[in-house]
């Protein structure tokens, strides 16, 4: 399998207000395969969207080698990000338009992925006359509307209410299963990571911690118990990380391995 | 119906006013509508109103030629807003009466003068405000439009345009109540024919009904122009906002 993202010793540092540096990345190495689905999983913080602002390339300061082929990249911002003088409709036309997709496909890739979303009575809406959840999914359409070779989605559904979140998981997977994209997925939710992803990279404090292959078998069923099973394994490597760093007033009762699960296991949104 | 009504206060409050002093230097609202009728009636209203209207407009377009790109300018770039922050805050403090003392004495009495006094009083406030617009561009829609890999002049026309363009709005409105005070008082010190012309000249010889009857009248154009020109334009070009509540 060719690889369609390289990073290599990857640092980014932001100053502070008070002119002190601060790195929030620290020599990521970072291999993703074409077609791959990866998730990368992590603490508020951690730098994740950081990761992604440069694989998308719209942060371009930054040391070590970041370099990303392999087609159009689509980024879902962590928020929708929607232009609100434009309405739905406008919106998917202003992502079109810049992307130069030939007019002719649009109302058809529109409608489809409208549908999907479940967004296909309300193109006439103002972002502001839509939800947050409605939003977030818009985004989702407006990215996916324009067929990127490669998308990086930052947490896109931590907004949604779990029942449409799961849906819309299963829509992602066929969509990516028929398009052959290649997938970098951000997000806190342990089971969702084990039930879309090959691979779950756990990042902490700026580096990735553990690599884990998934070993499901696709297609997944969303209630497969050896899911449940897998996401607790990774909860806990997820859990050692957190528990080294220096988290004030985390729970600290020493081996009590379950309080750290609760704990950890509320962390990320199971 | 609120602003009717708040209008009829107005005129009631200006009527109770002029009762307090003798009428030939305090004319009511009656004494000064009839005034005013007599003039407009008499045919000999309309040029001078016309040069007023005239001068404010070209100020205005100048005005916003001058301003708009400083301000653009100063929001962008961190080393001109150093620069012309003095500079903005000079123009700020210089009276609008110096612009046009100097503007007559370097270019003569003439209507590019009066025009070029006008703008220049004006375009610091208009600069200020955008100033201010740009920098509250929200740079993560910019950030947006290039990940799906606009061009830079779409950008500018479909994503900071939009966002600068209620600043332009405001400042323009904002520019119109300054720039029609300054032409007055450019006409006053420099023009044969206008509003403030007609002001002055009634004022030297203390005719009270004829200088309220042309602040009446000009009064009357800026509320129409205010309702009829720039409220519906506000509501095309903003109509996809949500109405506040508050
Ligand atoms: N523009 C910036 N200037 C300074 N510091 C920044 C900037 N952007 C991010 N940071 C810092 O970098 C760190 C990582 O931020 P990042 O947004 O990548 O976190 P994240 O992992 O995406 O977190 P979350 O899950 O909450 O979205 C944070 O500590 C943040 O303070
Ligand atoms: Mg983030």
């Amino acid at each position: 399998m060719n690889s369609v993202i390289e990073v290599a010793a990857l640092r980014k540092t932001f100053k502070g207000h008070d002119g002190t540096s601060r790195a929030v990345l620290k020599n990521l190495d970072l291999t993703v395969g074409a077609g791959e689905f990866l998730c990368i999983l992590g603490p508020s913080g951690c730098g994740k969207s950081t990761l992604l602002n440069v694989l998308a390339g719209l942060d371009k300061v930054y040391e070590g080698r970041a370099s990303v082929s392999g087609g159009r990249v689509g980024y879902l911002f962590q928020e929708p990000r929607l232009l609100p003088w434009l309405t739905a409709n406008g919106n998917l036309d202003f992502a079109l338009a810049s992307c130069k997709v030939p007019t002719s496909r649009w109302s058809e890739l529109k409608s489809r992925y409208l549908a999907m979303a479940g967004l296909s009575e309300f193109r006439d809406y103002y972002p502001h006359q839509i939800s947050g959840g409605m939003a977030q999914r818009l985004a989702l359409v407006r990215a996916l509307c324009v067929e990127p070779g490669i998308l990086l989605m930052d947490e896109p559904f931590s907004g949604l209410d779990e029942i449409t979140a799961r849906r819309i998981r299963s829509d992602l997977l066929a969509i990516w299963r028929e398009t052959r994209k290649t997938i970098v997925f951000v997000t806190h939710n342990a089971y969702e990571a084990c039930f879309l992803a090959d691979r779950i990279l756990v990042m902490s404090g700026g580096a990735f911690q553990h690599e884990m292959r998934v070993p499901i078998a696709r297609p997944r069923s969303y209630d497969d118990p050896a899911i449940f099973t897998f996401s607790r394994d990774v909860i806990k490597a997820f859990g050692d990380e957190i528990e080294r760093d220096p988290v004030p007033s985390a729970a600290t009762e020493s081996g009590s391995v379950n309080n750290l699960d609760r704990h950890t296991a509320a962390r990320m949104n199971i | 119906m609120l602003k009717l009504i708040s209008l009829v206060m107005a005129v009631i409050v200006w009527g109770l006013l002029s009762l307090t002093l003798p009428h030939e230097i305090f004319p009511g609202p009656i004494e000064t509508t009839r005034t005013l009728w007599g003039d407009i009636a008499g045919g000999e209203v309309w040029t001078d109103l016309v040069m007023t209207l005239l001068r404010v407009a070209g100020g205005l377009v100048l005005a916003l030629i001058l301003g708009v790109p400083v301000g653009v300018v100063m929001g962008l770039n961190r080393r001109a807003e150093a620069v012309l922050d003095v500079w903005v805050m000079i123009g700020l403090t210089v009276p609008s009466l110096c612009y046009a003392i100097m503007a007559f004495i370097w270019f003569g009495l003439n209507e590019g003068a009066a025009i070029v006094a006008i703008a220049v009083t004006a375009a610091p406030s208009i600069t200020i405000n955008i100033w201010e617009g740009v920098k509250n561009v929200d740079t993560k829609l910019v950030a947006m439009a290039r990940v799906f890999e606009a061009s830079r002049p779409a950008i500018v026309r479909r994503v900071l345009l939009p966002q600068i363009l209620p600043y332009i709005m405001a400042s323009a409105r904002f520019g119109l109540g300054i720039i029609w005070k300054i032409t007055v008082l450019v006409e006053l010190i420099g023009r044969p024919n206008g509003v403030g012309f007609k002001l002055f000249y009634w004022y030297q010889l203390a005719d009270m009904r004829q200088v309220l009857a042309w602040t009446l009248l000009f009064t009357i154009i800026m509320l129409l122009i205010e309702v009829l020109i720039l409220k519906p334009i506000e509501r095309r070009v903003f109509a996809w906002r949500p109405q506040v509540a508050v």
